[in-house]
C-alpha cells in the first residue's frame, strides 16, 4: 500500500461526491478569490518594505515587520480555524488490510500541508524576502529568518488541526490567548513585545530558525500520537454508557406546533458536541465589540462598529443558522416523511435565532458603558438580524447540503468543520449589508439617520416574514431530493 | 388504497424499479421480496417521496405522493437508522413522534403499554440516548413508533433483520395483530421468506425492478417462493 494509493482512492472519493457536483459558478468565484488574495499578498510583500520606510523612516522595515508578526500569525490561524478543510478520512477499510498505520496516518498529515493556506503567506513572504536582498540584506540573515517564517507557517497548520479535534487544546488556546490580551489590555504586561523580540532573533540569529523547526516536529508529533491514538474503533464497539435524564422542556409547549421542534433543537443544542461547540463561539462574539469599541481608529468609522454590533447579537444566528438544515442531517428522511410541513420547520428554527438574538441583547447592556451611541447600534444591529439577517442566513442554509455529524468532537478522522467557502459567499452580505445600509444614510444626512436606516430595514424585513418564508420554503422544496440523497451519503 | 401507475425510476441510464401496475387494497398485508438490488428499498422510498420517480406515480388515498404532502398525517414507516433521532431517549423520540401526529402524552402511554414485552424491558426508562443503544433495540424503537398514531399505511423496510429471535416471534404477532384486528395497511420487505409468508396475505416478487410473481399467500407459498429463488 503506497501513498499514490491513497490519493487514488480519494480523487475518487472527491469526484464521485456530491459536492463535487457543486455549481461551476462557485468554484470559478473561488478561483477568482483565491487569484485575489494571491495577487493581493504577492503586492503586500513587495511594497511592504518601502511602506514601511514611509511611515516609520526612523525604524529598520524587518524589524517593524517583526514586531507585528505575532497577530499575522493570530489572525493566520483565526482563518484557518474557520475555513481550513481538515482532513477526512474513512479508516475502518484499512484496519484489517495489512497497511502499516504509520503510513495512512503520515498520510493523512502530510495531506494537510499541501493545504492553500499554507501556500498564501509564501506568497507574502517571499517577495518580502526577495526586496530584503535587493536592499541589500546579508543573505544569510534573510534566508533563515524566510525559512523560520515558512516553519512557523507549518506548524500553524498542525496547531490548528489539534485545536479542531480536541477541545482541551481548542479552550485551552483561546484561554491563553484571551488571558494575554486582558494582560495588555489593563497595561499590566505586553506579550506582543517579548513576541516582537522574539521574531527579531529569528532575523537576527540565522540558525533560530531552529526553534520553530523544533516546534513543528514537537506539533506534528503530537499530532500523530493524538491520531493515533484513535485509530481504534472502540468508539464503535464500546460506548461510553451515560445515564441520562428524559427532559421535557414543557414550558415551551406555548409555541403550539411549533413547540416540539423548538424542544428538540434545545436537546440537540445540549446534547451534542458540535452544536456546543457552537454555541460557546456565539458566546465569544458577545465580546466581539471590545475589540472595536475600544480601538480609537474605528471612532471616526461607524460603519466598521455597525459590523461589529450586528455580530455582537448576531453570533448564534449566524453559526448557528447557516448549518440550518444541516443540523438534522442524520435524520433527515425521518423530518421529510413526518407529517412535518417545511414552514413549521423553518418557523421553528427562526424563532431560535430569534430568542438567540434577544438573549444575546440582553447580556450586551454593559456596552452601554460606550456610551448610548454605541447600545442605540448594537440595538439596531439586533433589529437588523431579526428581520432580515436571519432570512438570509436560513436562505443560504438552504443552499447547503453538506452533512453534518453531531456529536464527533475528537475524532481524528472525521470533518467536523461545517463551515465551507460557499458559506463564505453567502456570508458577505451578512456582512457588508448592515454597513451599507448605515453608511448610505449617514454620509447623505448623519449618524442618526444611518441608524434608523439600519433598524428599519430589520423592521421591514421583520413584516415581510411570511414572503421571505415563503420563497425558502419554496427552494426548500426544489431542493428537496437533492438534500436528502446529499445527507444520506456516507461521510 | 394505494395505486402505483407507470412507475419507473432510472439512475442515469440503468432502470432500477419499473412497475407497469399495482394495487394494494386497504387493511392488506403486503409483502415484498427479491435479491439484493431488486428495488424493494427503491420502491419504498418512492413510496415515501424520498425520491423522485422517473415516469409515472403512486396514488395512496387518492392523495399523489409527488406532488402533495397531504399523504403524510396516515402515513409513517421505518427504513433505517436515519428514522431515528439520535440524541433522544427513547421515551422522547416516542413523545415527539407523538406530538407530531397529534397524539397525546397518555395516548402515547397507552400504545407502549401494548408492547411491554416487544421491548423486553430493554428500552424504557433505560436512560440512554438512542445513538447509544445496539441495532436491534434502536429497530424495536422505530417499528413501535411507526405504530404510533394510528397510521392507515405502514412501511417498514426488512423489520426482521438484525432482530433477536424472541423480538421476532413477538414481532410477527404484533403485524398479525394489525392486520386482523384494524384496517391498516402493511407495507414489509424482507429477505426471510418464512417470516414473510407467516405474515402477509399477499407477496409481490421484484426482479431487476420488475414485480415477476404476485401470490396470495397460501400452505404452497412458501415452497413455490423456494423454487422460484433456487432457480
Amino acid at each position: 500500500m503506497r501513498y499514490s494509493q491513497f490519493l487514488f482512492f480519494e480523487w475518487k472519493q472527491f469526484k464521485r461526491s456530491s459536492s463535487f457536483q457543486k455549481g461551476i459558478g462557485i468554484k470559478i468565484v473561488l478561483l477568482l478569490a483565491a487569484l485575489y488574495f494571491i495577487a493581493a499578498f504577492t503586492g503586500l510583500g513587495l511594497v511592504a518594505y518601502y511602506l514601511i520606510q514611509k511611515s516609520f523612516p526612523q525604524l529598520d522595515p524587518i524589524v517593524v515587520v517583526n514586531n507585528y508578526l505575532i497577530f499575522w500569525f493570530l489572525l493566520d490561524l483565526t482563518y484557518r480555524f474557520f475555513l481550513q478543510q481538515l482532513p477526512v478520512m474513512n479508516i475502518k477499510p484499512f484496519m484489517l488490510v495489512p497497511v502499516k498505520r504509520s503510513t495512512i496516518i503520515h498520510y493523512l498529515l502530510a495531506k494537510t500541508s499541501w493545504s492553500f493556506f499554507n501556500w498564501l503567506p509564501l506568497f507574502f513572504f517571499i517577495p518580502f524576502a526577495i526586496i530584503l536582498l535587493v536592499e541589500a540584506y546579508p543573505l544569510i540573515q534573510v534566508m533563515g529568518w524566510l525559512v523560520a517564517m515558512i516553519l512557523f507557517t507549518l506548524s500553524l497548520n498542525y496547531l490548528n488541526f489539534l485545536i479542531n479535534k480536541n477541545n482541551t487544546y481548542f479552550y485551552g488556546l483561546v484561554s491563553l490567548i484571551f488571558s494575554f490580551a486582558a494582560l495588555r489590555y489593563f497595561n499590566i504586561y505586553d506579550i506582543t513585545v517579548l513576541a516582537g523580540e522574539f521574531f527579531n532573533k529569528m532575523y537576527s540569529l540565522w540558525y533560530a530558525f531552529l526553534i520553530p523547526l523544533l516546534l513543528l516536529v514537537l506539533l506534528y508529533r503530537r499530532n500523530y500520537a493524538f491520531v493515533r491514538k484513535s485509530f481504534y474503533l472502540d468508539d464503535a464497539i464500546r460506548k461510553e454508557k451515560k445515564l441520562v435524564r428524559t427532559q421535557e422542556f414543557s414550558f415551551l409547549n406555548r409555541f403550539g406546533k411549533m413547540a416540539p421542534f423548538l424542544k428538540n433543537d434545545l436537546k440537540l443544542i445540549l446534547r451534542n458536541a458540535r452544536p456546543k461547540q457552537v454555541l460557546f463561539m456565539s458566546f465569544l462574539f458577545l465580546f466581539y465589540g471590545l475589540i472595536f469599541y475600544t480601538q480609537e481608529t474605528y471612532s471616526d468609522s461607524p460603519a466598521f462598529l455597525v459590523f461589529a454590533s450586528v455580530f455582537i447579537t448576531g453570533g448564534f444566528l449566524l453559526s448557528y443558522g447557516q448549518l440550518v438544515p444541516s443540523w438534522d442531517s442524520e435524520y433527515y428522511k425521518l423530518l421529510m416523511s413526518q407529517n412535518i410541513p417545511y414552514r413549521q420547520y423553518l418557523e421553528s428554527k427562526w424563532y431560535l435565532m430569534l430568542v438567540a438574538v434577544i438573549i444575546s441583547f440582553i447580556l450586551a447592556t454593559p456596552y452601554i458603558y460606550f456610551g448610548w451611541d454605541i447600545y442605540a447600534m448594537i440595538a439596531a444591529g439586533a433589529l437588523f438580524n431579526i428581520g432580515l439577517n436571519s432570512f438570509i442566513t436560513l436562505f443560504g442554509g438552504a443552499l447547503n447540503r453538506v452533512p453534518v455529524e453531531l456529536n464527533v468532537k475528537a475524532k481524528a478522522f472525521s470533518n467536523t468543520q461545517g463551515f465551507n467557502p460557499t458559506q463564505l459567499l453567502i456570508a458577505l452580505p451578512k456582512m457588508l449589508g448592515p454597513m451599507l445600509i448605515f453608511y448610505i444614510p449617514y454620509k447623505l444626512i448623519n449618524f442618526n439617520a444611518g441608524l434608523l436606516a439600519l433598524a428599519l430595514s430589520g423592521l421591514i424585513g421583520l413584516m415581510l416574514k411570511s414572503f421571505f418564508l415563503n420563497k425558502i420554503e419554496s427552494i426548500y422544496q426544489k431542493g428537496k431530493y437533492k438534500t436528502i440523497a446529499a445527507f444520506n451519503e456516507k461521510k | 388504497m394505494i395505486r402505483v401507475e407507470n412507475l419507473s425510476k432510472k439512475y442515469n441510464q440503468d432502470e432500477v424499479l419499473h412497475i407497469e401496475h399495482l394495487e394494494i387494497p386497504k387493511g392488506q398485508s403486503f409483502g415484498l421480496v427479491g435479491n439484493n438490488g431488486a428495488g424493494k428499498t427503491t420502491f419504498f422510498s418512492l413510496l415515501l417521496d424520498l425520491i423522485q420517480p422517473t415516469t409515472g406515480h403512486i396514488v395512496s388515498n387518492t392523495i399523489r405522493i409527488d406532488a402533495s404532502e397531504d399523504w403524510k398525517p396516515f402515513t409513517a414507516a421505518f427504513i433505517d437508522e436515519s428514522f431515528l433521532i439520535g440524541y433522544l431517549t427513547a421515551e422522547e423520540y416516542f413523545y415527539f413522534i407523538g406530538e407530531l401526529r397529534g397524539q397525546s402524552k397518555t395516548a402515547v402511554d397507552v400504545l407502549l403499554a401494548q408492547f411491554e414485552d416487544f421491548f423486553q424491558d430493554e428500552i424504557l426508562q433505560k436512560k440512554k440516548y438512542l445513538r447509544d443503544l445496539s441495532k436491534g433495540n434502536q429497530k424495536k424503537v422505530g417499528i413501535i413508533a411507526a405504530l404510533i398514531g394510528q397510521p392507515d399505511v405502514v412501511i417498514l423496510d426488512e423489520p426482521f433483520a438484525n432482530l433477536d429471535p424472541t423480538t421476532q416471534i413477538r414481532l410477527k404477532k404484533i403485524i398479525k395483530d394489525l392486520d386482523e384486528n384494524t384496517e391498516t395497511t402493511i407495507l414489509i420487505s424482507s429477505h426471510d421468506l418464512i417470516h414473510v409468508t407467516e405474515v402477509c396475505e399477499r407477496i409481490v416478487v421484484l426482479d431487476k425492478g420488475e414485480p415477476v410473481k404476485d401470490i396470495q399467500t397460501s400452505q404452497a407459498t412458501l415452497e413455490e417462493l423456494e423454487a422460484y429463488f433456487n432457480k
